[in-house]
């Protein structure tokens, strides 16, 4: 059987699964979550079967015409697949752990509905064979995000920051649409004379922009990257449009974990990797990709550093830990193809190891009903699985590791693997070769990596170790919520050590097969970057002997270790005290824990003073003296005019009368003009 | 016999009568009966050209003329009834609600 012909019902029976858990969920009270499960694992299902079965060559495509201008359609590739079995797993996992979670919430119809669309918008974007239907599903993913972040809709900051997380993220999709215009406009002039005829309707499918990227001039691909670079940084969460993801933790804690995990941000990490010949073709945007990125890898980092709110450490963990991916793609514009290998990885790593964190805080905030790292403490006794589990993903994420293979298997943890790749083969490679910039965005991967580290086991020293800070009966959460924590935590720590070659060598593919190799024989990889002004080695990934370039390999690893000993000492041993530089009266301890006063730059002076202030005020005096007076005047003068005139309608007929008769009197006067 | 044009001159006189009449009297019977007065003055005009050109249509037509005051007679007074009614006279300044 073709189970191709079966991916149609990924999307479709989530969606499915919101109709009906808004339909019935009501009368099945506690059990509404399971249509929602079932859809999703059923999804996952279907996944795993279209997996196994176009592994490790094939792709499934399918398209149908929409309105006769455009297509719709479906393509499957190994990038889509992974992120197909990702997304499915991930999103099944915490909808069991919502089971548990969510239990006690009156709302919880609307939230197994919610989630599943979340889930269906997410797989649509992933599906999507045209840049235009993904624009859609996008759209479409921000939506949910709305919705489920101001879950709680009740809550003044849950309201506001689902506003601020729409509105932050609306700035980029604005961009993106622009992009998709342009390219549009592009396809148009320039390839459709190419392909002729009905070839309209597949302009905006990427096979056909793939196809035909060279006819597109450099300057004009440089713009419209920049722009889906734009949409991507915000949904994303990077630099400067971050700013809605710590807010984002209003919502439920699972919606977090799906947010931060498997849909929403990735989705951005997910729009670069599927246009990447484009970014390959025009590579100053992949340069400006790998700067952002790793910028925000360490500027979120720096910040995670002093949060003391649970989720917010973990949301400020993601932002840095997207900025490694949107890194691991900007070094393409040297490494080429495998770019698009380590961020994949890195984000497949990220989705289960923050999947398991952020159920991990959940279980932890409903065991002790507080958000607050201050207030926890000592928790280790009381929830051993949570612990464990934490501490595993904990491990994941601050990448700790030794940088030696055995075989094929790597020794470390899954972000271990895949931070190596991207700071080592990564962005080492990109160093090595002369890439733009490449000493700072090295020195960004590994700075980013001693903070990760850092803030990471505060965060699980602070939570499990010590003195209880809180009398409070903390317990271990029920099995449905512990069970996927478990899943997770193994997938975070072996994961990445057992897949990492074959699933870098899979993702190649996705830019170099026969499809491809047909476009150009010489590469077509290659062919775009040497368009672009830019040369891939033959070899582009520089291969580190631990003997040689000891001090170059060893050095992620230093930087988790240091970390993990620096909160170590400070936050289980107390060797040092955190209060003595963690006060207020600390500049750089003010200037992180105002998060660099970006609320009161966004808010404040963009938002009220600039955007309020002057634009708003302004566009007001206009409307409302010049556009409004000028309407204004013309119906007074009219007005004015009809009371005068009305004076004319006596109302006593006699007057129409004799007006009537010297009306005819003049007319037969003006007619007998010429005869007499 | 006379030439036609006498007719005509004394149906001139009729109907500048009936326009005076209706656009200086207050009574509505009176304008009534003006206007009337105008409608023979044209039924005289069309009497005069049908026995001037020997043709029987004019004829017929004032008989239709004729048929119509009448209605038009009926009408009217049945109107002036019921305004008599409601305002307790017939004078015209008094119905003015047409007016601004």
């Amino acid at each position: 059987m073709d189970f191709g012909t079966l991916a149609f019902l990924i999307p479709t029976l989530p969606v499915i699964a919101f109709v009906l858990t808004l339909a019935f969920g009501n009368k099945l009270q506690s059990r509404a979550g399971y249509i929602s499960i079932v859809a999703i694992a059923l999804s996952f299902l279907i996944s795993v079967l279209i997996f196994l079965q176009i592994y490790p060559h094939g792709t499934v495509e399918q398209s149908a015409h929409w309105f006769s201008v455009l297509n719709v359609g479906i393509f499957i590739d190994p990038l889509a697949i992974v992120m197909l079995l990702m997304v499915t797993f991930v999103s099944l996992l915490i909808h069991i752990y919502a089971l548990g979670y969510m239990s006690h919430d009156p709302g919880k119809t609307r939230y197994f509905a919610e989630t599943a669309l979340f889930t269906a918008a997410m797989l649509g974007v992933i599906l999507a064979d045209n840049i235009l239907q993904f624009f859609i599903a996008w759209e479409l993913v921000g939506l949910c995000s709305y919705l489920l972040i101001g879950f709680w809709f009740r809550k003044p900051s849950a309201a506001a920051a689902a506003k601020k997380a729409f509105l932050t993220t609306r700035v980029g999709d604005v961009l993106f649409l622009a992009g998709i215009v342009i390219l549009y406009f592009n396809m148009y002039t320039h390839v459709l004379p190419e392909v002729g005829g009905h070839g309209t309707v597949y302009l905006l499918q990427f096979k056909t922009i793939f196809e035909h990227l060279t006819l597109i001039p450099t300057d004009q691909l440089t713009i419209i990257t920049l722009l889906f670079f734009g949409g991507a940084v915000g949904k994303s969460g990077q630099f400067p449009l971050h700013v809605w993801l710590p807010d984002a933790m209003e919502g439920p804690t699972t919606v977090s974990a799906l947010i931060h995990a498997a849909t929403m941000v990735t989705a951005g990490v997910y729009l670069v990797a599927r246009t990447f010949p484009m970014f390959i073709a025009a590579p100053e945007s992949l340069i400006i990709v790998a700067l952002i990125g790793g910028f925000t890898a360490l500027f979120a980092s720096t910040m995670g550093l002093v949060m003391n709110d649970i989720k917010r450490v973990l949301a400020f963990s993601t932002i840095s830990q997207l900025g490694y991916m949107m890194m691991g793609l900007g070094v393409g514009a040297i490494i080429g193809a495998e770019a698009v290998g380590f961020a994949m990885f890195h984000l497949i790593n990220h989705a289960f190891f923050k999947a398991c964190l952020f159920l991990c805080a959940g279980s932890v905030i409903h065991a002790v009903g507080t958000n607050d790292l201050r207030e926890m403490g000592g928790l280790f006794g009381k929830m051993k699985i949570t612990a464990t589990t934490m501490l595993f993903s904990s491990l994941a994420l601050a990448g700790i590791g030794i940088p030696v293979s055995i075989g094929a298997i790597k020794l470390g943890t899954s972000g271990f693997v895949s931070k190596d790749a991207i700071i080592l083969e990564g962005a080492y490679s990109y160093l090595h070769f002369g890439g733009a910039y490449g000493s700072l965005i090295f020195f960004f991967g590994v700075a980013a990596a001693l903070l990760t580290s850092i803030y990471t086991f505060r965060l699980w020293f602070m939570a499990f170790t010590g003195k209880p800070r809180q009398e409070r009966h903390a317990h271990e959460s029920p099995l449905s919520m512990t069970v996927p924590l478990m899943i997770l935590a193994v997938l975070a720590l072996v994961f990445g050590a057992l897949t990492f070659s074959p699933f870098i060598h899979y993702l190649e593919t996705t830019y170099e097969n026969e499809f491809f190799e047909e476009i150009d024989p010489n590469g077509y990889i290659h062919g775009l970057a040497e368009r672009g002004g830019y040369h891939i080695p033959e070899e582009p990934i520089v291969h580190l002997d631990l003997a040689h370039d000891t001090l170059i390999m060893m050095l992620p690893v230093i930087a988790g270790l240091l970390g993990f000993i620096i909160s170590w000492a400070i936050y289980h041993k107390r060797l040092f005290s955190v209060a003595s530089i963690g006060n207020m009266r600390n500049p750089l301890f003010r200037i992180l824990a105002k998060r660099y006063y970006q609320h009161e730059i966004f808010i404040e002076l963009i938002s009220l003073k600039f955007t309020y202030g002057v634009l708003a005020l302004t566009g007001e005096f206009i409307d409302r003296k010049i556009v409004d007076g000028i309407i204004d005047g013309i119906s007074s003068f009219i007005i004015g005019g009809a009371e005068v005139l009305k004076k004319i309608q006596t109302g006593v007929v006699q007057n129409y009368a004799t007006a009537t008769v010297l009306g005819v009197a003049l007319i037969a006067l003006v007619l007998s003009w010429g005869v007499i | 016999m006379l030439p036609v044009s006498y007719y005509l001159i004394v149906s001139a006189i009729v109907f500048c009568i009936g326009i005076y009449g209706v656009m200086t009297l207050r009574s509505g019977i009176m304008i009534m009966m003006c206007v009337e007065l105008m409608l023979n003055a044209a039924n005289i005009n069309l009497i005069a050209f049908a026995s001037h050109f020997n043709q029987v249509n004019g004829h017929v037509f004032v008989l239709f003329s004729i048929a119509l005051a009448a209605a038009e007679a009926a009408i009217g007074f049945a109107i002036l009834m019921s305004i008599f009614r409601s305002k307790e006279n017939v004078n015209i300044d008094n119905i003015n609600i047409l007016r601004w």
